[in-house]
């Protein structure tokens, strides 16, 4: 019993030891210039292994992190709305000064929980709806949001669907991804690509056409039902993330459907459909822009890409850091700012490569130090124009 | 003097949960103190993290006492706490909220084991088919619900109960009923009995079904009070509500110093003391920012170490008393 005491003993003095040490070495002294002190921000994320989250990370800790005074925390991969406020809780924990989120469970959760701990929130990547917008947009801590918005999200999908239906196609294939988990962005994505077939087919999608389709998605629990749009034909749709053996099986015969001329996918088209697809058919993706991609592109497997750009997230990184060092970016108004951002897009090998070398820099990014810099303490108006060229001709003017 | 200096070694080995949870208390204080982290906050932030894992493992330790095992808790309490939230946004009522979540994972608690008890299956095998069950019910409650891809309760209707003092009342008052059947009543003891020598126990004349549902029973209870304060702390509810769940409870009562294989050494404090570890782990992983795969890795090595001591300590050639 006595060397049971002496063990406990022997491990509280340890633990006291450890603290004394500690709290000698801590403290330091506040710096009357705020770019001197590193400002640390926090990063959520839902997603840390897909490419495009592997690039957005690249891009903030290997190029952001070498030329500003920042360091970024970021959070593991977060699933639900708890999880997110447990991420938030940590960050705050750590003296995190600000932010950006790319997760999405619980949105407004997120800033709320924010603006009542006094710490900078932004989207990236992303938007909030209309009316989460109208709601927070006078919130003093919450930064705003640049990234795809859901109408960005449905074009990009007519867009694809329409640049294969201009050059004939009528018999397509769908991966619609999440929509089945009711994820916004797949269901718009999907609803504008089922809205260029009405346009071209001259038919409906069981009696919805344009934006009613994402309706009629969302009632029949994010299925997207095969059949016939007039001239058009969906002859084969596959959805969620099972990544089994009948799940790739669906693939693959969606894929080797004789009545399937054309495959479109929501995202991850090039896990979904690549490895199935035989010779002479097209596929189209939304994704972003990887060596992989650039390969698929090369070998005529992937025929289209509308993909996000690593350095996009540039900007809500700038009006972060801005509003942290006491210069906020607000509409005339003085509320947060709310901006659209579109995706970069490929029709053939050299366009995808050429975005790539770009997009993968660490060095040179399409945003740069010197771009962003110009952000810093910027009007709206110039923020607003900064962000809405953000194609690759514009950004590399 | 052989014997002494083996039950001395005994005794270290059980002490060895939480004299290393008091090692990490410290280290973690240590690189709070240097990196100037907010302690009392991150304290409030161990506790919010910790909690949910703590009830649920702690009403768990009924099952893993039995040898059993039960893979589809997370799936449960997400079922549960959908169909909690349903029950509040009809009523607007809190209290019904609770006995719902409570109802509702009893009863699928209940129907894991009687389904195992009917067919003469092992519990693992129904469990497996429960958790599969469970994803499709979760996604259909949402459906139904007609809300989007998640079920909210309004933010305001929970806000007073998401403090740390509501968490450690509920958490105190199942842990105490918990000690209280499992150490004080013969419950435990039976349990323990049938998990380390089910055959025995049999000959016995302990009836291990009927233990087995008892045991799911309280497992339920604590799956039920777990989803209740994941409403509580984040009010909007989607199909990956609780997925972390089911894991944590594993690594929590392994890392507590409980044996998987349960029986004669199981002990309630475990789940308390190897949910504190895990969470006090993942700060110190935080606090240093390290990358998520590495802080991964690491808490697999320890992981595999803990076991390592836990089995190293369960060598003996007679029985455990």
């Amino acid at each position: 019993m006595k060397s049971f005491r002496k063990f406990f003993v022997l491990c509280l003095s340890f633990v006291m030891m450890l603290t004394l040490t500690a709290c000698s070495s801590g403290g330091g002294s506040a710096d009357a210039d705020p770019t001197q002190k590193t400002v640390k921000i926090g990063v959520l994320v839902s997603d840390t292994t897909s490419a495009e989250a592997l690039s957005f990370r690249s891009y903030y800790e290997k190029y952001i992190q070498s030329v500003y005074n920042v360091e970024f925390m970021y959070s593991d991969e977060l699933t639900d709305a708890a999880a997110e406020q447990s991420a938030i809780d940590n960050f705050i924990a750590n003296n995190c000064q600000a932010i950006i989120s790319f997760a999405s469970s619980d949105r407004p959760a997120q800033i709320e929980k924010c603006e009542q701990e006094g710490v900078y929130y932004a989207v990236a990547t992303g938007t909030l709806t209309d009316d989460q917008y109208e709601q927070f947009k006078s919130y003093s801590h919450y930064v705003g949001a640049i990234g795809p918005d859901l109408a960005a999200e449905y074009q990009a999908g007519y867009d694809m669907a329409k640049h294969f239906l201009d050059q004939g196609y009528t018999k397509f294939g769908m991966f619609t991804g999440a929509s089945v988990y009711f994820t916004e962005m797949h269901i718009y994505r999907a609803a504008g690509m089922l809205a260029a077939m009405c346009e071209a087919g001259k038919g409906d999608y069981s009696g919805a056409t344009g934006y009613d389709i994402v309706g009629k998605i969302m009632a029949d629990g994010g299925n997207v039902s095969t059949g016939k749009i007039g001239s058009v034909e969906v002859n084969g749709v596959v959805s969620g993330y099972d990544f089994d053996d009948a799940w790739f099986g669906k693939l693959a015969a969606v894929a080797n459907d004789p009545n399937v001329d054309v495959l479109l996918a929501v995202g991850s088209g090039q896990t979904a459909f690549a490895g199935f697809k035989p010779e002479g058919k097209m596929l189209g993706d939304i994704d972003c822009y990887t060596a992989d991609s650039v390969a698929l592109m090369e070998s005529g497997t992937l025929n289209y890409l509308a993909g996000k750009f690593s350095a996009s997230i540039g900007p809500i990184f700038a009006a972060t850091l801005s509003a942290v060092y006491g210069k906020p970016v607000r509409t005339a108004e003085g509320n947060a700012l709310a901006l659209s951002q579109g995706y970069w897009i490929a029709t053939d090998a050299e366009m995808a490569k050429k975005y790539f070398e770009v997009d993968s820099s660490t060095t040179n990014p399409a945003y740069t130090k010197e771009k962003l810099d110009t952000l810093i303490g910027a009007s709206y108006d110039d923020f607003a124009k900064f962000v809405a060229a953000y194609s690759f001709e514009e950004i590399q003017k | 003097m052989k014997n002494k200096s083996k039950n001395i070694s005994a005794k270290l080995m059980e002490a060895a949960p939480v004299a290393g949870l008091v090692i990490l208390l410290g280290i973690f204080l240590a690189i709070a103190a240097a990196k100037n982290v907010n302690i009392p906050y991150s304290f409030k932030n161990i506790v919010n993290q910790s909690i949910i894992t703590m009830i649920v493992a702690t009403g768990a330790i009924y099952i893993y006492t039995l040898g059993a095992f039960d893979i589809s808790l997370g799936a449960s309490m997400c079922v549960s706490a959908l169909v909690g939230a349903m029950a509040y946004n009809a009523t607007q009522s809190v209290v019904v909220m609770l006995l719902v979540c409570v109802g509702c994972a009893v009863l699928i608690s209940l129907t894991s084991s009687v389904l195992a008890s009917v067919f003469n299956l092992p519990v693992f095998v129904t469990t497996i088919a429960m958790l599969s069950l469970l994803n499709a019910l979760s996604l259909v409650l949402i459906r139904v619900n007609g809300t989007g891809d998640v079920i909210q309760v309004p933010a305001m209707a929970v806000m007073k109960l998401n403090t740390v003092w509501f968490k450690l009342l509920v958490m105190a008052a199942f842990t105490a009923l918990c000690v209280l059947t499992f150490n004080y009543m013969k419950l435990g003891r039976q349990q323990k009995f049938t998990g380390g020598n089910p055959l025995c126990a049999k000959l016995s004349g302990l009836n291990a079904k009927k233990l087995s549902i008892i045991g799911f029973m309280m497992a339920g209870l604590g799956v039920g009070l777990g989803a209740f304060l994941t409403i509580t702390y984040a009010p909007t509810l989607s199909r990956n509500t609780a997925s972390s769940v089911g894991m944590d409870v594993i690594i929590s009562i392994v890392f507590g110093g409980m044996p998987v294989s349960g029986g004669a050494r199981s002990k309630i404090h475990a789940a308390i003391v190897g949910a504190l570890s895990m969470t006090l782990l993942s700060q110190i992983m935080l606090m240093l920012n390290l990358d998520s795969g590495i802080s991964q890795m690491i808490k697999a090595v320890i992981f595999l170490a803990v076991v390592y001591v836990s089995m190293f300590s369960s060598r003996k050639t007679i029985l455990p008393r």
